[in-house]
């Protein structure tokens, strides 16, 4: 396969650029130090790449077999709405995880962990101006209110943690160790994402994600690889690395990575209109399996460290001993080790949203017990966030009735921006959106 | 025994198989150096992450096979597939994965514009040179040298 590249106009590549220099400011020293952690590797390119001779054929869904659609208005108004839809949420989670990395990316301990984070920042940022490109090269007003392509960048380039489209990008990082298991975990589902719609419908779209997907690759590395080192320093009586930190991480983030596959019920829409080829609860199963292998991985990791003597069947063996009896192993418990979480955990949408489901799958009737076991399974500093706030008070409305699931799925807060002529602005407020009217 | 009927998959390699990649080295070497491995893993994924390939039987990884596409090295400027690391577990050996997951490289290779593989074997491995032979690997007119550098003064 070969890859074409092309760039933005002008004024918008440079919009792109001023937003990095406010949101990457270690960039320079990427480029600089390139050579030296990812030495031959093709130097970094701020700029959008098509995959060249794919399919012309529609794969799945109601237009199967007919030429994919070129420009926006080849789509039905529907289809058109849906899938710009998804191009402004996709740029949104690539600006959106940026902005993220960026608030704890100093705080790494290892030069290499904060190199690998850097990269994949800037082909984060790649990403979006790709969203950017598919965007701006196309005429989507007929179906987007009239808004015009650039203000739509102005927009996505406006929000900040807070206000963008999914919320797994409205959470702040709390240390390095978010930094890696949002790559491990939040990335993976964009591996997911890009991989069904490698099939779009709509050209473009599709031609845009296997150069996207090449990158992600080394995303998920970024994540996976520094959880195995550091399990590796727990297992081996580091006292600044442990096995707890990094699980209180993935209890925060996965409920929100699960969330991004959309409503488990849903995902036919996308099928139907070719965009995507499974649905979202497929896709979620699947994740989930690929999760629990992470986690092996990471619990053999830190078994084989613990156990240096132990050949690599005995480790299997010790893992399978220990996720079956709950027990103790020579010292290490079943406690020990990481653990994926109960897919209906600390949920606020989807399926089993507003529910009160523990780690392990538990249940509770109580508001102030499942917030007891959520402070004992979250880390400490995302408990003091607005964001568990606001979760907690929206809960026990669910729970006492004065609020349905609905509309508590629509409370949570967001930052709306309300002004600046900066493509980066500031000026933004925390505001709560109104639940609609006739909701249920 | 491992199940011999068993279907094998031939897939691009992941950071998940890491694991799989340290057990299969350690089996072939007697040495557990999972350092080694998640750099070189790390290496290919960034690089080129559809070219290198495992085999997988029943969810396990039972082979790899890690290479890149390349050009300049060695003053060839156009692309080459180079092959660099390859291990099958010992249980599911004969069973042509090797074959398999070189058939696979090559083709990502070929979709790349590559013409050429290469590779380099030790010749006091008989069984990686006979291997590498049967998969139509021949001698290159290029020649691997070396020498001992001398200590610094």
């Amino acid at each position: 396969m070969k890859v074409g590249q092309t760039t933005l106009e002008k004024k918008y590549h440079d919009a792109v650029e001023h937003w990095r220099r406010h949101w990457m400011p270690d960039y320079d020293s990427l480029l600089s130090g390139w050579e030296r952690y990812f030495p031959k590797d093709e130097p970094f390119c701020l700029c959008a790449k098509l995959e060249l001779g794919t399919s012309e054929l529609v794969k799945i869904g109601d237009h199967t077999g007919e030429k994919k659609r070129l420009r926006p208005d080849e789509l039905t108004e529907e289809e058109a709405k849906h899938l710009l839809a998804i191009i402004r949420a996709q740029a949104s989670t690539e600006f959106g995880s940026i902005q993220q990395h960026a608030g704890t990316l100093h705080r790494a301990a290892d030069d290499e962990d904060r190199f690998w984070v850097l990269r994949v920042m800037a082909e984060e940022l790649r990403h979006g101006y790709q969203m950017f490109h598919l965007l701006l090269s196309q005429d989507w007003t007929h179906v987007s209110g009239g808004v015009k392509g650039e203000e739509m960048v102005e927009e996505i380039l406006s929000m900040q943690t807070g206000s963008h489209v999914l919320d797994a990008f409205n959470l702040e990082y709390d240390s390095f160790i978010d930094n890696i298991c949002f790559a491990a975990i939040i990335d993976r589902v964009g591996k997911y994402q890009l991989t069904m719609q490698k099939v779009c419908a709509y050209k473009p779209m599709a031609d845009s994600m296997p150069p996207m997907l090449r990158e992600e690759a080394f995303h998920l590395a970024a994540g996976v690889i520094p959880l195995r080192r550091w399990a590796q320093r727990a297992a081996q009586g580091d006292p600044l690395v442990t096995m707890h930190v990094i699980q209180k991480s993935m209890n925060k983030w996965l409920p929100r990575g699960l969330e991004m596959f959309g409503d488990e019920r849903g995902g036919d829409t996308n099928v139907k209109f070719g965009f995507k080829d499974m649905k979202n609860r497929d896709a979620q199963d699947l994740y989930i399996e690929e999760i629990r292998r992470m986690v092996r991985d990471i619990n053999a990791r830190y078994l084989r460290a613990r156990f240096p003597a132990y050949g690599p069947e005995k480790v299997e063996q010790v893992l399978d001993d220990l996720e079956r009896s709950r027990g103790r192993h020579d010292g290490v418990g079943f406690e020990d080790l990481i653990h994926m979480s109960d897919r209906r955990f600390f949920r606020r949408k989807g399926e089993p949203a507003w529910t009160m489901v523990g780690v392990d799958g538990e249940e509770y009737k109580d508001v102030d017990a499942y917030v007891t076991h959520l402070s004992k399974h979250l880390p400490e500093a995302y408990l003091t966030t607005r964001d568990m706030r606001m979760y907690v008070e929206t809960l026990r409305k669910v729970v006492a009735g004065e609020l349905s699931v609905k509309d508590a799925i629509m409370k949570m807060p967001r930052l709306k921006r309300v002004g600046g002529a900066c493509p980066c602005s500031r000026a933004v407020r925390w505001v709560i959106e109104e639940p609609a009217a006739k909701s249920s | 025994m491992p199940e011999l009927k068993a279907q094998a998959r031939i897939r691009p390699l992941d950071e998940l198989d890491i694991g799989g990649i340290v057990k299969i080295d350690e089996r072939i070497t007697g040495i557990y150096r999972p350092d080694v491995w998640e750099r070189r893993v790390a290496y290919y994924l960034r690089r080129d992450p559809d070219a290198s390939q495992v085999a997988e039987v029943e969810g396990r990884v039972v082979g790899f096979l890690l290479g890149d596409l390349r050009a300049g090295e060695f003053g060839i400027e156009e692309p080459s597939g180079w092959i660099e690391r390859f291990g099958i577990d010992p249980d599911f050996r004969g069973r042509d994965l090797g074959k398999h997951m070189f058939e696979a490289i090559c083709a990502h290779f070929r979709s790349q514009g590559a013409t050429t593989v290469r590779t380099l074997v030790d010749r006091r491995d008989p069984a990686i040179a006979g291997f590498l032979k049967a998969l139509g690997f021949n001698p290159s007119v290029l020649e691997a040298l070396e020498m001992r550098l001398p200590p610094g003064s």
